[in-house]
């Protein structure tokens, strides 16, 4: 077990590596710096603050300089936001990535799979299709047609919860917490459907049902852990990406994850930032990745054999 | 990024969810829109506009401004002029205080401008002290030729006195006094805990109207009204809160569910509909920004003067910005007129003819370059990606179809690439926006030197010399009439076409009072009251 870790962490820190040195150059290829401006401020100020932040120094030097900072865990000022460097960027505005992201997860699972089994239970009763119409709106409608729409009736309309901003404890979280988890509690209750369905079919279902052993161990015991493995599968990514922050969820609810950064960033050619965020990104990828395997490995047996 | 600092943020996160439940719609606070996060609170670093509002509420400069963007008397009661022009004498107020209780001394704006000027900083705004206006010895600092501070013409003889010597007359140099330009510095705190001071509520010490009481990285600034401040008495709003409000739809929503009181913009699809629904509210006024197309000198068809001049009178601006473009910029025949009441421009040869007659020499003039419908002239526009400023280059390019039949293609490109593309020289026409240093004309026809800025590569000596005339006159009406006639030189020229001047947005709630329009965007907190 240990092995296998070391090893999967090994690869992937090989992973991230190309990825910051893929990042790091292609960045450098898009027009413009981060201190492009149409003032006439006079060239020996310019060169300064260039040099200020190494820009002046060649390529490869900049490149070695970063991976050098990196080994010290230390990413470098952001050029745009002058008071603060980049892990204090990320350290700052990752808490509410986190906590809007985690708050997404567990709903997003715990409503997905719910509705998941009361589908697979109940096959084309009134749940299925009650949850079959939400799955199919969380997965169909866009996050910026949804938020929008739901900021309209329950806070300007009926002033029950904030618009955006991050003034009002956990009411600024109910909105984006339910318009992130959506489309994830409808790909989650069509697995879980999906694959109670097939397990249900599987001779140790059939044999647990023939013991007579009672609906709900079967259920619980039986037939979810079976049925799980794909949502699992499914969460490892999915967390990833959920918990790192959407930059469409921030955006639209105005809140101060770091998500936004990721895209106003490049725009803005701040390329310390840039690398910041890309290398958090894929840490934290690859990182579910990993639990994701190992999660699946100690629920499914065969996984733990094969190996 | 250490382990214990994401502990504490988790743990600052817990309590806030937990227990806070302030309301935005407090009376006491008034909540404004910033548009995209503050880019630095360092006052002698921060060069973004927006972040200058919160740099207005929390410092005072020598100079401030008053309700419509009027300046008055700040941190200097009064001031005087020496006979050549060339030595500015402040006169700080009596018993004026930082919010910590100490003086505020002359010493504190000389500081300020050290600090700029000093390389070490990475500042770019030094640019204010040796070419807005030129400061004894500030480019030499600037560039880091010396770095003996006793050569820089700003100087405190005593705690209540600042002289600033110029080697050139600049009566525009009261616009560039304010707190954007020069923000007195509180040495003894800046030197305790270095830059970090400016945004650490606990440490920062201020002198403006308001002092910085909460930063919440990304979300919002809060400040809270300074009592030491010398005219507190006068300041009616308690607390102000610049929240970040990068999407203009969501900021919107929440000026709709009362969570904003004054916006940082308005969706330019919405405008009008919302001018006719609440049109007290809808605060639409040009700005100090002017929208104008430049023509590459460098490329052949665009060295005969007709054809750059068919361009321009092509354009049927008021249609194009009034019923195309709509985002209330304003239609304009001039380029450097419009931001100073007492400047009087020339505008471009033609502006008296009616749209149909320029229209009709515009053909000709095309004609007489050779270009016809057998020979199309194609051309590109490189613009910004916005969508106010694509409809103008494809509304543009439609005119000219229509009038001139020239195929132009628009090449819409972010910010930094359209920046890049200019000094490259990869465009026929390039969609050009000059925001001025303040609202004159100078600012704008100091930019267009020949000498100054060699991207337009226009070669114009007498430009240049007009410009060195009118930089002698040290009263502003002598010198507006010189200024006057080097904007003649430009636009006779015809490099490029003005079309409109920039507008800005806002949407103001009614339970806010005294908000004015202003070229210069100044609205001050401590001068607007809520009800």
């Amino acid at each position: 077990m240990l092995r296998f870790v070391g090893k999967r962490l090994w690869n992937g820190s090989l992973t991230l590596f190309a990825l910051v040195t893929l990042t790091f150059f292609v960045m450098r290829l898009a027009p413009g710096g981060p201190f492009s401006r149409n003032r006439k401020i006079s060239p020996e100020v310019q060169a300064n603050i260039e040099a200020a932040f190494h820009l002046d120094e060649p390529i490869w030097q900049q490149f070695g300089r970063f991976v050098w900072g990196l080994l010290h865990l230390d990413l470098g000022p952001s050029t745009r936001f002058r008071d603060y460097s980049v892990g204090d960027i990320i350290a700052s505005g990752l808490p509410y990535s986190l906590t809007i992201g985690a708050w997404a997860v567990l709903v997003a699972t715990l409503v997905g799979i719910a509705l998941g089994i009361a589908g697979a239970m109940r096959r084309n009763g009134f749940t299925d299709y009650a949850a079959g119409t939400v799955g199919v709106i969380g997965i169909a409608i866009p996050i910026f047609v949804i938020g929008p729409v739901l900021q309209v009736v329950f806070a300007v309309q009926l002033h029950w919860l904030p618009v955006g901003g991050w003034n009002d404890g956990w009411r600024s979280l109910v909105l984006p917490v339910v318009v992130l988890a959506l489309p994830n509690i409808a790909y989650i209750s069509r697995l879980t459907r999906a694959s109670m369905i097939e397990t249900m079919r599987e001779n140790y279902v059939r044999t647990a049902v023939a013991k007579g052993i009672g609906p709900t161990r079967t259920l619980i015991g039986h037939t979810l852990e079976g049925a799980l493995i794909p949502v699992i599968a499914y969460l490892g990514p999915a967390t990833a990406a959920i918990i790192t922050g959407s930059i469409l969820i921030e955006t639209v609810f105005a809140l101060p994850g770091i998500g936004r950064h990721f895209v106003d960033a490049a725009l803005n050619r701040d390329y310390p930032l840039v690398m910041g965020i890309t290398l958090l990104y894929g840490a934290l990828l690859i990182l579910f990745n990993i639990v994701t395997d190992l999660l699946r490995a100690w629920i499914d047996p065969r996984l733990r054999h094969a190996r | 990024m250490k382990a214990s600092k994401i502990a504490k943020w988790f743990a600052i996160t817990a309590i806030s969810l937990g227990f806070t439940a302030t309301s935005a719609l407090a009376d006491d606070t008034l909540d404004r829109g910033l548009g995209s996060e503050w880019s630095s609170l360092d006052p002698q670093v921060n060069f973004d506009a927006n972040a200058g509002w919160i740099m207005s509420d929390v410092y005072e400069g020598l100079v401030t401004f008053g309700p419509g963007g009027v300046m008055r008397p700040g941190a200097a009661e009064s001031w005087d002029v020496s006979a050549d022009g060339l030595t500015y004498t402040f006169h700080l107020r009596d018993g004026a205080k930082w919010s910590n209780g100490d003086p505020l001394v002359a010493q504190d704006f000389v500081n300020s401008v050290q600090r700029t000027l000093n390389p070490d900083t990475v500042s770019d705004k030094g640019y204010y002290f040796y070419s807005v206006v030129q400061v004894k010895g500030a480019a030499a600092l600037a560039n880091g030729e010396t770095t003996d501070m006793s050569t820089l013409g700003v100087t405190a003889p005593d705690d209540r006195t600042l002289v600033i010597e110029m080697l050139t007359p600049a009566p525009h140099i009261l616009e560039v006094m304010g707190a954007f330009q020069i923000p007195p510095l509180h040495t003894p705190s800046y030197e305790a805990n270095g830059a970090g001071v400016f945004i650490d509520p606990a440490k920062v010490v201020s002198n403006g109207a308001y002092v910085i009481k909460e930063v919440v990285p990304q979300s919002y600034v809060l400040l809270e009204r300074n009592p030491t401040y010398w005219d507190a008495a006068n300041v009616a709003i308690p607390f102000v809160k610049y929240q970040v409000t990068e999407d203009v739809s969501t900021e919107l929503k929440r000026y709709e569910a009362g969570e904003i009181d004054i916006t940082y913009d308005i969706p330019a699809n919405q405008i009008e509909s919302l001018r006719a629904s609440i049109p007290d509210q809808v605060f639409v006024y040009p700005i100090i920004e002017e929208l104008y197309y430049t023509f590459n000198l460098t490329h052949d068809v665009f060295k005969d003067i007709n054809v750059r001049k068919a361009l321009s009178l092509a354009i049927d601006r008021e249609l194009l910005m009034n019923k195309i473009v709509k985002s209330g910029a304003v239609a304009t025949f001039s380029y450097a007129g419009g931001f100073d009441p007492t400047y009087d421009g020339p505008l471009i040869p033609g502006a008296e003819l009616t749209q149909a007659e320029r229209e009709a020499m515009a053909k000709d003039l095309m004609a007489a370059a050779g270009y016809g419908p057998d020979n199309p002239l194609k051309i590109n526009i490189v613009t910004t990606v916005s969508d106010s400023r694509i409809k103008m280059a494809q509304g543009a390019a439609l005119m000219w179809k229509k009038v001139l039949g020239v195929d132009a293609t628009v090449e819409p490109m972010e910010v930094k690439a359209w920046l890049d593309s200019f000094n490259a020289g990869t465009w026929d026409v390039f969609a050009d926006d000059l925001v001025g240093d303040f609202a004159g004309a100078e600012s704008f026809l100091a930019y267009m030197r020949p000498s100054a800025e060699s991207g337009y590569n226009w070669d114009k000596p007498e430009y240049d010399a007009q410009m060195d005339v009118a930089a002698t006159k040290a009263d502003m009406p002598s010198r507006n009439i010189e200024l006057a006639k080097a904007e003649k030189i430009l636009l006779d020229d015809v490099i490029f076409a003005p079309i409109a001047r920039e507008a800005s947005h806002h949407l103001v709630s009614p339970h806010v009072h005294g908000f004015e329009p202003s070229v210069a965007e100044y609205n001050l907190s401590q001068f607007l009251t809520l009800d």
